[in-house]
């Protein structure tokens, strides 16, 4: 998985012109455009729940998939385990694609065979108030465990840009001040504030 | 009313070309954009394809505008499209945001001044989208 930011507005961009404005004020009209790498189509269903952003994704009904079985994510749980079966399945999905496209099955409908794990690139644009949002869900520890990840690398990639901008953006418990998440708190806010000041 | 772009996020053609081919190509979308950025040919060539692409391929850059303009006419804007934000910089000066998509999808829903201003306040930024748009196509 790798997340690069390609083009952002600088917010020195607006100094002429900001007025009295806050930086928290100028975030909405900020933009922020990232390439998304090598993630899972798991991970790009979550993604994309973010509505407030733009996406441009790989498309199974253009992109025919080849050699399957190293264009999947893994999960460190399933690697952990040592259980065949994650490949196994890999395999014969892999094997039934092609069976299909070789039939001529549009590569529209022999993508049905395909998992959750293939992979898939996108470019994805966001406002910096969306960003904030998404790092306040995304980067917290109940998240899942890939788009977390992702959400680390994006943050690593805005605040290397615009370090003013970003230093306040991490996990809504690093940018509130408490957990937001009740009695499904992750219990270690400690640990994520000294993470996300470092 | 005045319509100025104060920013923009860089190479917004080239961008527009790195997401159309995104969606069609095994590259990553950082090597694409790579090479579209040493060459300006292929991205002219690629955006010249624009009108069988879908619109969400404008929408990977942001522009922002000065606008001098009164409460009614920015309340206009904002009951018109909900694809443009606004803040107020002072008395009738707003601060304006939105995407390409926005500009050329409000631009072809309806003529006015402000609309026209907008137009024209991405020839520079976006010279064959600006062109397409004059078509009256994207």
């Amino acid at each position: 998985m790798k997340a690069r930011l390609l083009a952002y507005t600088p917010i020195a961009s607006l100094a002429g012109c900001r007025g009295e404005l806050t930086l928290r004020e100028l975030l909405p009209h900020m933009g922020y455009t990232f390439a998304v790498e090598k993630i899972s189509r798991a991970c790009s269903h979550q993604l994309v729940r973010h509505r407030v952003a733009s996406f441009s994704q790989q498309s199974q009904r253009y992109i025919t998939v080849k050699r399957l079985s190293e264009r999947v994510v893994t999960p460190p749980s399933v690697e952990a385990a040592g259980e065949p079966v994650f490949l196994e399945l890999v395999e014969k999905a892999s094997e039934a694609y092609q069976r299909l496209v070789d039939q001529g099955v549009p590569k529209e409908d022999a993508r049905f065979v395909l998992p959750n794990a293939a992979e898939t690139s996108l470019l994805m644009t966001m406002d910096g108030r969306s960003l904030f949002h998404f790092f306040g869900l995304r980067c917290c520890n109940r998240a899942q465990w890939e788009i977390r990840a992702l959400a680390d690398a994006m943050l690593g990639e805005v605040r290397a840009a615009e370090p003013e901008v970003f230093s306040e953006a991490g996990p809504y418990c690093y940018q509130l001040g408490y957990c937001p998440e009740g009695r499904f708190t992750c219990g270690r806010m400690q640990e994520a504030v000294e993470k996300y000041s470092a | 009313m005045k319509v100025t772009l104060v920013a923009h996020t860089p190479g917004v053609e080239t961008m527009v070309a790195t997401s159309m081919l995104t969606t069609t190509s095994s590259s990553l979308p950082s090597t694409i954009h790579g090479r579209l950025v040493g060459s300006p040919e292929e991205a002219g060539e690629v955006v010249g394809r624009l009108e069988v692409q879908h619109g969400n391929v404008l929408e990977h850059n942001r522009l922002i505008w000065v606008v001098e303009a009164t409460r009614d006419e920015v309340l206009e804007a904002m009951l018109d499209t909900r694809f443009l934000h606004f803040t107020r910089l002072g008395d009738d000066r707003w601060l304006m945001s939105g995407n390409l998509r926005a500009v050329v999808e409000y631009a072809q829903s309806k003529d006015s001044a402000l609309t026209r201003e907008l137009a024209d306040s991405v020839m520079d930024v976006a010279p064959m989208v600006h062109r397409f748009m004059r078509r009256g196509h994207p």
